[in-house]
C-alpha cells in the first residue's frame, strides 16, 4: 500500500511512469468491470473505459486513502460507466428483456469459460437489469447501494435482480444442470479459500 | 401445494424460505433442484468477481489524452512550471537528506559494530564488492515487481550485514566515550531534523519514515546510554 501510496503522488506530479503503473496494476479490475457492464458492445465499453481512466486520473489528488485505491478505483467506474449508459439512455428501461433470437448462450463445459459463459448471457439482459446482476451479484453492491447509483428503490433493485436470476437460468441451463458444474461447486464447498 | 414461482426460487439465494416453502422444498426435488442452481448462478457470479480480464483501453491512446489535458508532465510543462518557495527548497533538502543519510548510515553502522565513528584506516574495498557495486548500478529492471524484489532482498541483506557485524566484527572498536557518544547524538539529531523536513514534502516515503523512525529510536537510545556514563548531577533529560 504504501508503494502504491508512492505511485499515487508520482503520478499526481505527471510522472508518466507511475500513470502507466497505477493503468498496468488496475486496467485488468477496472475495464473488466466497465465491459461487464456495456454488456457486448465492445466499441462503447473501450470508449467509456478510456473516460473512466481519464476520470481516474483526474480525481486523484482527491484520493485521500481512506480505502484501498482498488475500491476507490472502482467506484469510480462504476459510476462513470452507468451515467455514460445514462446519456446513451441505455437504462432508462429496467425491464428484464431477453431479446427473441438469443434464448440460449454457446454451451461450454470447460470451467476457465463458465465466467464468460455468464457474462455472455447477461450481455442478453436489458442494460439495466445487467447493471443490477452485475453491481449486486458479481460486485458485492448491496441493493441500497444499487438503489442510489441507477436512481431506483431498493425494493426495485431486489425485484430486478430476481427476474434477472431467472432470466439468465433460462439462458445457462445447460451449465447450471450439468453434473460436472454441481461437481465444481461442490468441490467448492470443501475447499478452503485460498487467503 | 404448487412449484415455486421462479422469481421465489431466485430470492431463496439471499432470503431465508418461508416455513411452508421449507416443507414444500424438502418434499419437491424440482424446486429444490432448481433452488440449488439459482444458488449456484449466484456463486458462479460472486466468483466471477476475482477474475482478471484483458484490458480494453490501450496506454498509447491514455497517454496522449492525458498529455493534452496537462495530467502526463511532459517535460516542456516541467521546464515552464513557476518555481516557488516549495520547490527551491527541496533540491537542498533532498542533497543534504542524501549526504546525511550516507554519512549517517556510515556512522552508525560503525558505531552499532562497536567501531569507532570516524575509520582510522582507509580500506581499499575488495574487489569482489567493487565489482559488484558496479554490476548493481548498471542493474535494469523488466517490471516493477522485479525491481521491488530485488530492493527487498537488498533491503535484507543489509539489515543482515549490519547484524553480523554488530555481533562479529570487533575491529577498531573504540570505547563508548561520553564525547562519541555526544557527537552521535549529535549526527542523529541533524539526520531526524532533516528527515523530518523531507517527511513534509513526502510524508508517505517508506524510506525517509524508516529513516525518520529510526533516527529517533537511535536518538533515544543514544540519550539514554549517555546517561548512563554520566554523573548523575550532569544528566540529560532532551538533547
Amino acid at each position: 500500500m504504501d508503494h502504491e501510496l508512492l505511485l499515487i503522488r508520482r503520478a499526481i506530479s505527471g510522472d508518466e511512469a507511475a500513470l502507466r503503473a497505477l493503468w498496468t496494476r488496475h486496467a485488468p479490475h477496472i475495464d473488466l468491470v466497465v465491459r461487464r457492464l456495456t454488456g457486448g458492445d465492445a466499441d462503447m465499453a473501450a470508449d467509456i473505459a478510456q473516460e473512466v481512466w481519464i476520470q481516474i486520473f483526474r480525481a486523484l489528488p482527491s484520493y485521500r486513502g481512506d480505502s484501498q485505491f482498488s475500491t476507490w478505483a472502482h467506484r469510480i467506474a462504476v459510476n462513470r460507466t452507468l451515467n455514460a449508459l445514462r446519456k446513451t439512455r441505455r437504462l432508462q428501461d429496467l425491464e428484464t428483456e431477453v431479446q427473441e433470437d438469443s434464448a440460449s448462450v454457446e454451451p461450454d463445459h470447460e470451467r476457465t469459460f463458465v465466467a464468460q459463459s455468464i457474462e455472455a448471457a447477461a450481455a442478453q439482459l436489458s442494460p439495466g437489469a445487467r447493471a443490477v446482476f452485475t453491481l449486486h451479484d458479481v460486485e458485492g453492491y448491496t441493493h441500497e447501494e444499487i438503489a442510489e447509483e441507477l436512481g431506483i428503490t431498493s425494493g426495485g433493485s431486489k425485484s430486478q435482480l430476481f427476474k434477472a436470476r431467472g432470466k439468465l437460468r433460462k439462458l445457462l441451463a445447460h451449465l447450471l444442470d450439468e453434473p460436472s458444474l454441481r461437481s465444481i461447486r461442490k468441490e467448492r464447498e470443501h475447499v478452503a479459500p485460498a487467503y | 401445494m404448487s412449484h415455486l414461482p421462479t422469481e421465489r426460487l431466485a430470492a431463496l439465494v439471499d432470503e431465508p424460505p418461508t416455513g411452508s416453502e421449507l416443507a414444500h422444498l424438502a418434499s419437491c426435488a424440482d424446486c429444490a433442484r432448481e433452488r440449488t442452481s439459482y444458488q449456484t448462478l449466484a456463486e458462479l457470479a460472486n466468483a466471477d468477481s476475482a477474475r482478471i480480464g484483458v484490458p480494453i483501453t490501450r496506454w498509447e491512446q491514455l497517454a496522449q489524452r492525458l498529455v493534452a489535458d496537462g495530467m502526463i508532465d511532459d517535460g516542456a510543462k516541467r521546464s515552464a512550471r513557476p518555481v516557488g518557495a516549495h520547490s527551491r527548497r527541496r533540491p537542498w533538502v533532498q542533497a543534504a537528506a542524501a549526504v546525511l543519510l550516507v554519512v549517517g548510515g556510515m556512522m552508525g553502522g560503525r558505531y552499532t559494530a562497536g567501531a569507532g565513528l570516524l575509520p582510522s584506516t582507509p580500506r581499499a574495498p575488495a574487489s569482489g564488492a567493487q565489482a559488484g557495486s558496479g554490476a548493481e548500478s548498471t542493474t535494469r529492471f523488466a517490471s516493477v515487481d522485479e525491481a521491488r524484489a530485488a530492493q527487498r532482498r537488498a533491503q535484507l541483506t543489509y539489515q543482515s550485514a549490519t547484524a553480523f557485524l554488530a555481533a562479529l566484527d570487533t575491529s577498531n572498536r573504540a570505547p563508548d566515550t561520553p564525547a562519541s557518544m555526544r557527537t552521535r547524538l549529535a549526527a542523529l539529531d541533524r539526520t531526524r531534523q532533516v528527515m523530518g523536513e523531507a517527511l513534509q514534502d513526502s510524508p508517505y516515503d517508506p524510506v525517509i519514515n524508516g529513516y525518520y523512525i529510526s533516527a529517533s529510536g537511535q536518538r533515544e537510545a543514544t540519550l539514554q546510554q549517555l546517561n548512563t556514563v554520566m554523573p548523575a548531577s550532569m544528566r540529560l533529560t532532551s538533547y
